[in-house]
C-alpha cells in the first residue's frame, strides 16, 4: 500500500470534482457528499478530461459529454454506460484525503480496445 | 455488396449500395448502427473493418481524430463499401421495422434570409416522409464533403415539403454554397429523418427546450406538435432561445403565435448573450421574455426555480449543448431526462 496525500479535506467542496497531481500522477477527486472517490482524469468512453466535463450530484457522477455515469456509492453504471470506472482506493486521515497510489490507473485506450479479439464479446 | 457486422448481440447482415455510406445502408434497413452527428465530427459511429475492402470518404473527419486506421478503424457515415465486408461494432445491435429512414432527392425552394446570418428554405420531397418533431434529416451536395444535419422546423407527421433552417459559418462549405450560389431548383440528396430527441405527446411531460442559434429549428417542431395536440391545456412549457443581439433572433412571430395558443402555460425568453436586455419583454411581442446571458446559464437559473421533472431538449452548437448538459445535470436534472441533438 503507498498511501498519498491528495488534498486536506476541505479543499473540494460538496458536490464537486477538482484534479491534482500527486507526484506526477494525474488524479481527479470527486466529493459526492456521502465520500470522496479518486478517479482516472479521463473518461473511459471517449478520453473527455473529467475535470471539465464530470459533474457530480446526488451521489451520480456523470461525465456529461455523452452521458455516462455511475452512482459513486456503488460504482453501479448507470444508463448507457458501458464500462466500469476505475477508482483508488481513499481513506481520510488526520484532516486529508489520502488514495492508495500504487502506479498509475489508466484505461489503456491502446491495449484494452474494444475491439480487439481479448475484448471484444 | 453485403456487410456482415460482428456485434455484442451476435452478427447482423445488411445489403450496401456502391454509393451510400454503411451508416446510411444500416439505418435504413432499421439497424441501430450507433451514431450521433451523422456527418463525420463526433466519433460514435466508429467501427473496425475486419475483411473487405471500403473506400474512406473524408480521411481527415475531426470525429476520426481517436481512430486506429492501422487496425482497420472507420467512421461508419464517411465510408462506402467496395467489396462485401466484415465489421466490427463494440454495441448491442437490432433490427426494427418502424421509423426507418431512407434516402432521397430534394430540390431547394424558397430560400429567405431571416437575418444576417440565417436563412430558412424548403426541400421539396417526391413523396412525403414520416418523421417525429425533433428530428433531422442529413444533406449531401456535390462539392461538400461529410454531408450537414438540419433539424426539420416544421411538423407534420407525413409531409413533402421539409422546412430547415440555416445558420452561416465563417468556413462553413454548406452554408456559404447555400447563402451564395444556391438557386431554387437546386438539388440535394437527403437522408433521415434521423434523431432520437424525439418529442411525443402521449409521454404527457412538461417539457424544457434550450436552443442555441439554429438549433431552435427542431424545438420549432416539436412546439408545432405540442401545440396541435393541445399539449399546453394540462402541462407546462419553457423555451430558452440563445441569440448574440436581439438583431440575431428569428422565428420571433412563430413564437409569439404558440404561446398565445397554450393555455398561459408557455413561457418563452430570449438569451442575449452579446448584448443586455433593453426591456423585460419584447417591444413588438410581448408575450416573449428577454433576458441577458448564455442561454445555459439563463436556462439553468429558471429551472432552478421550476420543475426538474421536465424533459429537456437541447440543441446548438456543441459546446453550447455541452454547457446546458454540464448545468441541468448539475442542478438535478437526470440524465434520462435530456434529450439533444449535438451537430459539430
Amino acid at each position: 500500500m503507498t498511501w498519498k496525500r491528495i488534498c486536506g479535506v476541505g479543499d473540494v467542496a460538496e458536490n464537486s470534482v477538482r484534479q491534482f497531481d500527486v507526484d506526477g500522477v494525474p488524479i481527479v477527486l470527486v466529493n459526492y457528499g456521502e465520500g470522496f472517490r479518486a478517479i482516472p482524469p479521463i473518461c473511459p468512453h471517449m478520453e473527455e478530461p473529467l475535470a471539465e466535463s464530470g459533474v457530480v450530484a446526488r451521489c451520480i457522477f456523470t461525465c456529461t459529454k455523452h452521458l455516462w455515469a455511475w452512482d459513486l456509492r456503488t460504482l453501479e453504471m448507470q444508463g448507457a454506460t458501458e464500462k466500469p470506472l476505475k477508482i483508488y482506493e481513499t481513506k481520510l486521515e488526520g484532516g486529508d484525503v489520502l488514495a492508495n497510489i500504487e502506479g498509475e490507473l489508466t484505461y489503456d485506450f491502446d491495449s484494452e480496445d474494444d475491439m480487439d479479439d481479448d475484448f471484444f464479446k | 455488396m453485403k456487410i456482415t457486422v460482428q456485434n455484442k448481440s451476435g452478427e447482423l447482415a445488411f445489403d450496401c449500395g456502391e454509393r451510400e455510406s454503411i451508416l446510411h445502408a444500416g439505418l435504413r434497413q432499421g439497424i441501430n448502427l450507433p451514431f450521433e452527428c451523422a456527418t463525420g465530427t463526433c466519433g460514435t459511429c466508429r467501427a473496425r473493418v475486419m475483411s473487405g475492402d471500403v473506400d474512406v470518404r473524408w480521411p481527415e473527419a475531426p470525429g476520426g481524430a481517436r481512430l486506429k486506421p492501422e487496425k482497420g478503424d472507420i467512421l461508419m457515415c464517411q465510408t462506402l463499401a467496395r467489396s462485401d465486408c466484415t465489421l466490427r461494432v463494440p454495441s448491442e445491435l437490432a433490427v426494427s421495422e418502424k421509423f426507418r429512414p431512407a434516402p432521397r432527392r430534394g430540390v431547394i425552394r424558397g430560400i429567405r434570409r431571416l437575418t444576417r446570418d440565417v436563412a430558412h428554405f424548403d426541400l421539396h420531397l417526391p413523396a412525403p416522409m414520416t418523421f417525429q418533431a425533433g428530428q433531422f434529416v442529413v444533406l449531401e451536395a456535390e462539392g461538400v464533403t461529410g454531408g450537414r444535419a438540419y433539424s426539420m422546423v416544421n411538423y407534420d407527421s407525413d409531409s413533402d415539403r421539409l422546412e430547415l433552417v440555416l445558420k452561416r459559418k465563417p468556413d462553413g462549405h454548406f452554408s456559404n454554397w447555400l447563402f451564395d450560389s444556391v438557386k431554387d431548383e437546386a438539388q440535394v440528396d437527403v437522408f433521415g429523418p434521423l434523431g432520437r430527441a424525439i418529442f411525443r405527446p402521449e409521454e404527457a411531460r412538461n417539457i424544457v427546450c434550450i436552443a442555441g442559434g439554429s438549433g431552435i429549428a427542431g424545438m420549432m417542431s416539436i412546439l408545432e406538435c405540442a401545440v396541435r395536440a393541445d399539449h399546453f391545456r394540462a402541462h407546462r412549457g419553457s423555451v430558452f432561445f440563445g441569440v448574440r443581439t436581439l438583431a440575431d433572433a428569428f422565428y420571433l412571430e412563430k413564437l409569439s403565435r404558440l404561446t398565445a395558443a397554450s393555455h398561459g402555460n408557455l413561457e418563452v425568453t430570449v438569451a442575449l448573450s452579446d448584448e443586455p436586455a433593453a426591456t423585460k419583454t419584447h417591444a413588438e411581442f410581448p408575450d416573449l421574455k428577454l433576458a441577458h446571458g448564455m442561454v445555459h446559464d439563463v436556462a439553468a437559473k429558471a429551472m432552478a426555480a421550476g420543475d426538474r421533472n421536465a424533459l429537456t431538449y437541447i440543441a446548438g452548437p456543441p459546446i453550447m449543448v455541452d454547457s446546458a448538459i454540464r448545468a441541468l445535470i448539475a442542478g438535478g436534472t437526470a440524465i434520462r431526462d435530456i434529450r439533444y441533438d449535438k451537430f459539430g
